[in-house]
Parts: structure tokens; C-alpha cells; sequence
């Protein structure tokens, strides 16, 4: 009996044991049996080079066919926040559109795959690439030097601003800064009205979401925050719950900067950058962007050049 | 007032908060499920007499306890894809299976300290007792000390199991649509409805009635398993 209870024992540390160690040991397999074999070696580098228009060359050694990968599985999941005119449903549907779903739609089409859609936390856009949870950010994403660094980004498609959103009452103080330095300045962590608002000597409380920073300014915990000017347009004024709050300054103008630009980004060094710019031209080319764009309201901003 | 509750803004919302409690209450329920049975396995591997067994178990439940759920959730998630070890299913089923099997792990090893406590807090004379009347250790076990265990653990896995209702809003940081997401949805915007703030308060009333049932469960539980009183 006692001896049973040993044995027992020993059989099961050693199971959990062996369970580690395979954890560890079916990295270099599957290694082995993803990237090389159902790729030709000689194909991948030579995309992976050709990709890189905006970006460093890729740091990987080991691409893969990212174009492959998705028209095996047969979808292209999107990775989104909820975004409107660029990602959202509209009332009383429960199908994604906006400019950058329909897009994603019908290039999804070009690559004879069908597109999913799947909401993501905002910060974690590049583990989530790099995880294969998602293959493609395409929810208005400004090119920043951060986002060019980690991602493969396609050709800028549309102009963006950083604006900052006060109470209205509040409004005539900040009219005309050149400066917010002294003032405490709400910005979602991780993004463009970020480092707008750090280079113009703001106090940043960096929280999770645009949304959240709308949310300090009313609550009075935070004097301003920053966001992306195609969603004050949606997010703030008359018939929202922050009727209360306004947006006055520009900081591009502000700076002295160009406005921004939006981008889509895939993985790393992924072929699939040449294959959406590719599309990108044509579907300009013939009109889709602006007839899509006009359809949201941006053909202001949509980039035809 | 009448009016805001039958309003078709009122009605979306709750839909949609609707939609994020079920996969709350699967959460809670695949979690228990996975957790209670594990729990026990961990709890014999801390007490077995074999020095290996108990040392890794134990150093498991240190690690699992010693580090913020949420940490082992993003990890859970992210890094077996971009380690290539494997892949979870795309989607939100992919997702919700990667959640479940942190909250699993992250609760058994909770669970397995309170199961030590309540096994090893059996007096040594019930075992001796069966002994004197002859029952083997397996019977010891199953028909005194588990027995005296269960009811000991009511209180102590009561609060775990409370606890573990909130627990659940921690999931939405790999944006599993969760109550408390599908709350905030309406602040950035969701079914064409944005900027509204009370529907992420409003959560707190599913949190408020759910661990409300869940206490009176308990509560009768413990009354049933008060036999030796």
C-alpha cells in the first residue's frame, strides 16, 4: 500500500516533469516543421526585403509566407477597436462597417478569404500581430515612430489631427495655446495625442482608451484631454453623454507639424504589406476609396495621391 | 423614469450587457468546474511525503499565487503564439478558452491551500479511530476525513468563489467581452450609441444580484453540511 503510494508519487513528479521539458522541446519542433517546409526558402527573404518602403528592414531571419499562412486558413482577422466612422456597427446591426472595415472587406475578397473582425485592447496591438491573434491592426492607426518600428506598415491612406478636448464652459481659456504646460492632460497610453501632448509640456495622465480620457475631463480629474479628431467629431457635443465638453486646439497646427497620417499595419516583414499596397493603388485607381470614403464622410481626409 | 427603462437606448444596452454576463457566468462556471477537481489534485501533490512531488507542487502554488492573475492571463495569451509553441483558435473562442485555463490554474492553486488547511485541520484521532476499527487508509480518507474537510471549507471557498464573481472583469484585458467591456463599449461607442457613461455603472447591479445568489447558495450550503452540530 505504502509502496503503491510511492510509486504513485514518482510516476506523477515525473509526469510534470516531462510536461515542462516538452513545453520547451516543441519550440525547435515546431520550428522546424512551420516555417521552412511549406515555404520555399528562396521566395520569403526576397519578399521580405521588398517590403520595406517605410519601414527597417525586417529583423527576422526566418519570414514565412504571412500571404500564405492567411489563404490557408481562409480568414483575415482583424484586429479593431470600436472606431466610428472607421470600425463600428450600426445601430440595431450587429455587422462591422465604417471605412476601414469595408476596405478590410473587400481586400480580404482580393485575397479570396473572408475577413473577421475582433476587438482588441489597444496596447497590446503588436502582441497580439506577433501572436497571430489577429493578422492585420486596420482601425485608424497613426503611423507614429513607435508603430513603424513594430509593425509592417502599408502606405498612409488618410490625414488625422490630435485635438484637445476641454469643457465647454472652459473653452475661451484654452484658445490660441501654444503651450499646456501647468495643465494635466488626459491621452490614451500608447498613442499619437501622447507624445503631442508631452511635446507641447502637458501633464499626462496616460489611461487605457480615448474614451477613459474623455471621461477624466468630465469628471474635473483632468483639465483637457487629446484625441484623434475624427472621433471628437463622433464621440463629443450635443446627444452624447458628454454634451458638456468641446474641442478647440489643433495640435499639429500647434506644433507646427503636418497633420497625421493613418496606416495598416501587418506583422513584421510580413509580404502581406506588398500585397495591401498593391490593392491599395488599384482600389484607388478606379475610384472604390473615394465612392467608400465619400460614404463615411472623409473624403476630406482620405489620402488619393 | 418609466420612460428611460422602456427607451430603445435602455433596451440595446441591457441587451448588449446581457450578452457580456453570459460569457461572465461561463467564465464563473468553467472556472469552478476546472478549479474544484485540480484544486485537489494540487493539495495532495503539497502534502505528499515524496520530497519532489511537494516541493514542485509547492513551488507551483507560489509561483501561481505570487503573481497577479492578470499577468498570467496576458501571458497565457500572447506568448505561446509569439513563441510559436502553439496557436489558440482564432476568434473569440480562442480567447475565452485562454482565459478559462489561467482562471483554472490561478483558482486550483488558491483552492489546494484551503483543501490543506481543512484536510490537515482533521484532528489526528479520527484517523486513529478508523484505524481502531479497522478501515483501511482509502476508507479513512473518503468516509472520515473528507467528510469532515468539505464542511470545514465552506466558509473559506465561500470567499474564494465571491471573490472570483468580480475576478472575472480581469479577463477583459485580452478584450474578452465581458460585462464590464461591453459596459465601457458605450462610452467609446457601440450599435451606434456613444458616450454614454451609466451603462459601465450599470454593470455593478449584474455583479450585486449574481454574488447576492451565490451567497444565499452558499449560506445554504453550509447550513445543510451543519450535521455534527
Amino acid at each position: 500500500m505504502k509502496n503503491a503510494k510511492r510509486i504513485a508519487a514518482l510516476v506523477l513528479s515525473l509526469a510534470l516533469i516531462l510536461a515542462l521539458a516538452a513545453c520547451g522541446g516543441s519550440t525547435g519542433g515546431d520550428h522546424d516543421t512551420q516555417p521552412p517546409s511549406d515555404a520555399p526558402a528562396t521566395e520569403t527573404p526576397a519578399s521580405g526585403s521588398d517590403v520595406s518602403t517605410a519601414t527597417p528592414p525586417a529583423s527576422d531571419s526566418d519570414v514565412e509566407s504571412d500571404l500564405a499562412y492567411v489563404q490557408d486558413k481562409g480568414t483575415l482577422v482583424v484586429g479593431i477597436t470600436y472606431f466610428d466612422p472607421m470600425d463600428y456597427k450600426a445601430e440595431g446591426s450587429d455587422e462591422w462597417i465604417g471605412f476601414d472595415a469595408d476596405m478590410a472587406k473587400l481586400f480580404a475578397e482580393s485575397l479570396g478569404v473572408t475577413a473577421e473582425f475582433q476587438e482588441i485592447t489597444w496596447d497590446y496591438k503588436v502582441e497580439e500581430l506577433n501572436s497571430k491573434a489577429i493578422d492585420v491592426v486596420w482601425n485608424g492607426m497613426t503611423l507614429n515612430d513607435e508603430v513603424m518600428a513594430a509593425m509592417g506598415t502599408s502606405v498612409p491612406y488618410c490625414l488625422n489631427a490630435q485635438v484637445l478636448v476641454v469643457k465647454a464652459d472652459r473653452a475661451a481659456e484654452f484658445e490660441g495655446l501654444t503651450s499646456l504646460e501647468g495643465l494635466t492632460v488626459a491621452v490614451e497610453s500608447g498613442s499619437a495625442g501622447e507624445d503631442a501632448a508631452e511635446a507641447l509640456g502637458a501633464t499626462t495622465v496616460p489611461v487605457q482608451a480615448q474614451a477613459n480620457a474623455l471621461m477624466e475631463v468630465s469628471a474635473g480629474t483632468s483639465d483637457a484631454a487629446v484625441i484623434d479628431l475624427l472621433m471628437a467629431g463622433a464621440m463629443i457635443g450635443e446627444g452624447t453623454s458628454y454634451a458638456d465638453l468641446t474641442y478647440t486646439l489643433n495640435l499639429n497646427e500647434a506644433q507646427g507639424l503636418d497633420s497625421e497620417e493613418y496606416g495598416v499595419g501587418f506583422r513584421m516583414g510580413s509580404d502581406l504589406v506588398e500585397t495591401f499596397n498593391a490593392f491599395w493603388a488599384e482600389k484607388v485607381a478606379d475610384g472604390t476609396v473615394l465612392e467608400v470614403a465619400t460614404t463615411y464622410g472623409l473624403q476630406e481626409s482620405v489620402i488619393l495621391d | 423614469m418609466l420612460d428611460f427603462f422602456t427607451s430603445p437606448v435602455f433596451q440595446t444596452v441591457i441587451a448588449a450587457l446581457n450578452s457580456g454576463f453570459v460569457k461572465t457566468l461561463e467564465l464563473f462556471f468553467v472556472t469552478l468546474i476546472g478549479a474544484i477537481p485540480l484544486g485537489l489534485v494540487i493539495a495532495f501533490g503539497s502534502m505528499s511525503r515524496f520530497f519532489p512531488l511537494r516541493w514542485l507542487s509547492r513551488t507551483f502554488v507560489w509561483v501561481i499565487r505570487g503573481t497577479p492573475l492578470v499577468l498570467q492571463i496576458i501571458a497565457l495569451f500572447y506568448v505561446p503564439g509569439m513563441k510559436e509553441w502553439f496557436y489558440w483558435p482564432s476568434g473569440e473562442s480562442g480567447r475565452m478558452t485562454a482565459v478559462c485555463a489561467a482562471f483554472i490554474i490561478n483558482y486550483a492553486c488558491y483552492f489546494s491551500e484551503i483543501y490543506r488547511g481543512g484536510i490537515q485541520g482533521v484532528p489526528r484521532g479520527q484517523q486513529e479511530a478508523g484505524l481502531v476499527l479497522g478501515m483501511t487508509k482509502g476508507q479513512i480518507f473518503r468516509h472520515v476525513t473528507l467528510l469532515q474537510m468539505i464542511k470545514r471549507i465552506v466558509p473559506p471557498m465561500s470567499n474564494e468563489i465571491i471573490t472570483l464573481v468580480k475576478d472575472t472583469s480581469l479577463a477583459r484585458v485580452i478584450a474578452l467581452q465581458e460585462v464590464i467591456w461591453m459596459g465601457e463599449s458605450f462610452m467609446k461607442g457601440n450599435s451606434g450609441i456613444s458616450g454614454l457613461v451609466w451603462p459601465l455603472f450599470f454593470t455593478a447591479v449584474y455583479y450585486l444580484i449574481f454574488s447576492g445568489v451565490v451567497t444565499l447558495l452558499l449560506a445554504k450550503l453550509e447550513k445543510k453540511l451543519a450535521y455534527f452540530q
